[in-house]
């Protein structure tokens, strides 16, 4: 029996000796939250989901959906008897039936979830209004998403899976899209897990980012929590948001802790774990946490500058050769050029300092 | 591990039967002959392989300069009647070797038909002297290589049609002429596909007895036959195949690898068609030219002399029952379609849901059937049935079952059965895969069983290409000649049978009304897939 809405016990999903997760915990508590699955490609994602949907067998754990066992060692509801839509990767439409066929196939089961939206709502929230008499040879990879997405939710499930949803889709629609999926999910209150390799869709869909790496699933947390507090050197790295410097403990006493770095000074904020004072430590160090000044007396060279539309993100060397990235608005008064100095803001202060 | 289930029996019950013909003739070629063998030996058997080899050599040459040139043309010029060519060539698949060799003997025959034509135009004259008269090797030759020619065609031209002009473009690039690009570029990338065509016709050339018969020439397949039907020896008959099944197992071997090789050459991303480039005056005339004269002399002539006789000689109009000819023919394609297609669907579909190693391994030992020449499945058939038969009678009191298989309806689908399961099977199977597995887990998650799934999904998928396997299996049995002239029923003709019977007899112009019927029908079948067949990717 599991108190969650949905929950995973000590589950070992198995595909290929390479392509397996190993005792993953995760729980569902109230119906109608989403999760994202973010991982590197081929690292046993799409296998959880196959395993959830019932395609695949559980090596070992269990899987309970509202209250009811579904997966176990003994126990394998068939997937057609679950009401779990999966939505594929390569979004699997049938062929040799039009798309407005296709997306009505998913009402065989509609008396599963008591939604109150109809085909023409789904229809006109993806954007496929315009190719429902085409046959799916005949739309982009992006609609035929939108499709397999319209006929996931026609089947009114109790759980919907997402694998790699929005991979196909133009970047100009994709945050439209996005937001209207996202928007839809809550307002019917659907309970849906959406895997996915970028971390800004994890972050910006979900309520909760599970983050699987090297076939565990490391962090489950909510996304800010996942970015900020990474909770470990590996899902730190694989987020890549930052750089790693060599610090040493000053203080870890007081309310605000104190970290030295031999050239950017002084470092305070929260650590997140604590350590002995004059220990030395990795902490990481992501473009948001430096500020630009000008008129600092803490000026570093430049090494790099990339425009990002509506930042630059400058890449400063140390003498100890690292090289820190910092955010700077785009809209900023001077630019530098590669070889001068740039100044940093001090005393330095992050508010979460991730250190391993 | 392997689930011993039904579709598990199923698919090992059609493997053994398939693998029938090739385990009787391994079996036979140990066990004792007569002294007939002996003596073929020491005489014939010799002449029976050199002829074998002369004949394959000679349309292994033909078949690849009339099928690779005319594919070359028609690929990448415009000229008059280009887009009509594309698709008449293949109509050549519509007149098998024998009715070739009945037109080839008629037209230069003495008295024949271009004596005729001869004496119409320039007044009588003994035309007989200057008319050049084919040997049997040569009218053989000929005949085998305008019936065949049109397999290297389809492979040779769907291989450059899917050609990317990019490559081409590179090669103009840098600096290659025409002829240069022609050889340095197209052909080598074209090769498997050409090499796959040319085995196949190999293959065909050496399971060729029709034409062969009629022309006298001792082949082996004419020896396999001489000694079942003229000595009686199933075991002597039964070696001479296993000689020659090596032969055409090498080649199928060839071809698959071929096959596996071309494609390579598919087109992926980035592919261009190719801009044909519009030829006029002598070049323009060379090409129309070259296309007409194949078209001509593998359709167009044939088909002038099957007409030409039957209007020459009315009477066999009424004396050939050739309603029922029709209705015979009609009764086994449909019986024949309705069992390949049948278990084909059952054991693709099976081997599609077990997704079991071991089924895949059977169901691909269970094509090899196709590559086996009809004659020798026949006269193995016959061996394995009658041994049976024998070891029935001799541990039961049943009598003999001979009947049920030798000489039956039965017998007959079962052969056709072995020998065309392998197209069935793979034309079902190659439209099979392109429905993704992910298409049956997206229909159970949505509430459908396995078998709605079938229903719903797979069979409206494949129901055109059901249609087109019946139409390809009908086209072979159609024009299939040794299998149902050794295993029919006594007095059960076809177009074919009827055909070659009155031809062995020397009566080729009845043989003409049976022929132009078959022609019709294969036509029109070749005409209803022409778009398929010419859209092959090797």
């Amino acid at each position: 029996m599991s108190n969650c809405f949905f929950e995973i016990k000590d589950g070992n999903f198995v595909a290929s000796e390479k392509n397996k997760v190993n005792n993953v915990n995760l729980q569902i508590k109230e119906k109608g939250e989403i999760i994202s699955l973010l991982g590197p490609s081929g690292v046993g994602k799409t296998t959880i989901l196959r395993t959830i949907a019932g395609l695949q067998k559980l090596s070992s754990g269990e899987i309970f959906l509202k209250d009811k066992l579904i997966s176990s060692n003994h126990t394998h509801t068939d997937p057609e008897k679950r009401n779990i839509a999966l939505s594929f990767q390569d979004n699997s439409l049938f062929p040799n039936y039009k798309v407005i066929d296709n997306i009505n196939f998913g009402r065989k089961r509609s008396n599963g979830n008591g939604f109150s939206y109809e085909t023409e709502d789904i229809i006109k929230l993806l954007h496929i209004e315009s190719i429902l008499e085409k046959f799916p040879h005949q739309i982009s990879g992006g609609e035929a998403q939108r499709v397999s997405l319209a006929r996931s939710l026609m089947s009114k499930p109790d759980l919907l899976l997402l694998d790699e949803p929005f991979s196909y889709i133009d970047q100009n629609l994709k945050d439209e899209i996005q937001y209207s999926v996202k928007k839809l999910l809550k307002k019917i209150n659907l309970t849906t897990i959406i895997v996915t390799h970028d971390s800004y869709e994890a972050f910006s869909l979900a309520d909760r980012c599970g983050i699987i790496l090297n076939q565990e699933l490391k962090q489950y947390d909510v996304p800010y929590n996942v970015h900020h507090e990474p909770n470990s050197l590996e899902v730190a790295k694989f987020l890549n948001k930052g750089v790693f410097v060599n610090v040493k403990v000053n203080n870890n006493d007081c309310a605000v802790h104190s970290l030295q770095h031999e050239e950017l000074g002084e470092i305070k904020g929260k650590l997140l774990k604590t350590y002995p004072a004059g220990k030395s430590v990795k902490l990481l160090l992501q473009p948001e946490d430096l500020i630009h000044d000008d008129q600092s007396k803490l000026q570093l060279e430049v090494v790099d500058r990339k425009f990002r539309g509506t930042n630059f993100i400058y890449t400063l060397k140390t003498k100890q050769g690292e090289h820190i990235p910092v955010f700077v608005h785009s809209h900023h008064i001077h630019q530098h050029e590669k070889a001068e100095k740039f100044g940093i803001k001090t005393p330095i202060y992050i508010d979460h300092l991730v250190c391993f | 591990m392997t689930k011993y289930n039904i579709w598990f029996f199923s698919s090992l019950f059609v493997a053994s039967i398939v693998a029938l013909p090739i385990i009787t003739i391994f079996f036979s070629f140990f066990s004792e002959t007569s002294n007939y063998f002996n003596v073929l030996k020491n005489t014939f058997l010799l002449d029976y392989v050199s002829n074998s080899f002369i004949i394959l050599i000679s349309v292994l040459s033909i078949t690849f300069l009339l099928g690779v040139i005319s594919a070359y043309f028609i690929s990448f010029y415009e000229f008059p009647f280009c887009n009509f060519f594309s698709w008449a060539l293949i109509l050549a698949f519509a007149i098998p070797g024998y009715i070739f060799a009945f037109s080839i003997i008629a037209f230069f025959e003495n008295y024949g038909t271009a004596y005729s034509i001869l004496t119409n135009f320039f007044g009588e004259y003994n035309y007989n002297l200057h008319i050049p008269k084919l040997d049997g090797l040569t009218g053989s030759i000929i005949a085998i290589s305008f019936s065949l020619f049109p397999y290297v065609y389809v492979l040779t031209r769907s291989s450059f049609f899917f050609q990317s002009n990019n490559y081409i473009e590179v090669g103009q690039n840098l600096g290659l002429t025409e002829r240069e690009t022609l050889f340095k570029i197209i052909l080598p990338s074209a090769r498997p596909a050409i090499i796959a065509g040319l085995a196949l016709v190999a293959m065909e050339c050496l399971s060729d007895f029709g034409t062969v018969s009629i022309f006298s020439v001792s082949t082996l397949t004419t020896g396999i036959y001489n000694s079942w039907l003229s000595f009686d020896d199933l075991n002597s008959a039964n070696q001479i195949s296993f000689i020659l099944l090596i032969f055409v197992l090498t080649l199928l071997s060839i071809e698959i690898y071929s096959r596996k090789e071309a494609k390579y050459h598919q087109p992926g991303r980035g592919y261009k068609p190719i801009n044909k480039i519009k030829l006029t005056g002598k070049k323009s005339l060379l090409a129309f030219s070259f296309c007409f004269l194949v078209f001509f002399i593998s359709f167009i002539f044939p088909v002038s002399q099957m007409i030409y006789w039957t209007l020459k000689f009315p009477k066999y109009i009424q004396d050939i029952n050739i309603l029922k000819i029709n209705l015979n023919t009609m009764y086994l394609v449909g019986l024949a379609s309705f069992v390949l297609v049948f278990i084909s669907l059952f054991i693709n579909y099976g081997s599609r849901i077990s997704k079991s190693k071991i089924l895949n391994y059977l169901t691909n030992f269970s094509i090899s059937g196709y590559a086996i020449p009809g004659v020798i499945l026949a006269v193995a058939f016959i061996t394995f049935f009658s041994n049976l038969s024998d070891l029935i009678n001799d541990i039961s009191s049943i009598g003999s079952t001979k009947k049920l298989f030798i000489g039956s309806i039965f017998g007959l689908i079962l052969a056709y059965f072995i020998r065309f399961f392998s197209l069935s099977f793979n034309g079902i199977k190659s439209s099979y895969d392109k429905i993704n597995s992910s298409i049956d887990e997206s229909a159970y998650l949505l509430g459908y069983s396995k078998i709605k799934t079938f229903s719903k999904i797979h069979i409206p998928y494949l129901k055109n290409n059901i249609i087109l396997i019946v139409v390809l299996i009908s086209l072979e049995i159609i024009k299939e000649l040794p299998i149902t002239m050794i295993l029919r029923p006594f007095n059960f003709e076809t177009f074919a049978t009827q055909a070659y019977v009155y031809a062995s007899q020397d009566l080729l112009e009845a043989a003409a009304l049976p022929s132009l019927f078959l022609i019709s029908w294969a036509t029109i079948l070749i005409i209803f897939s022409s778009k398929y067949i010419l859209s092959q990717k090797n």
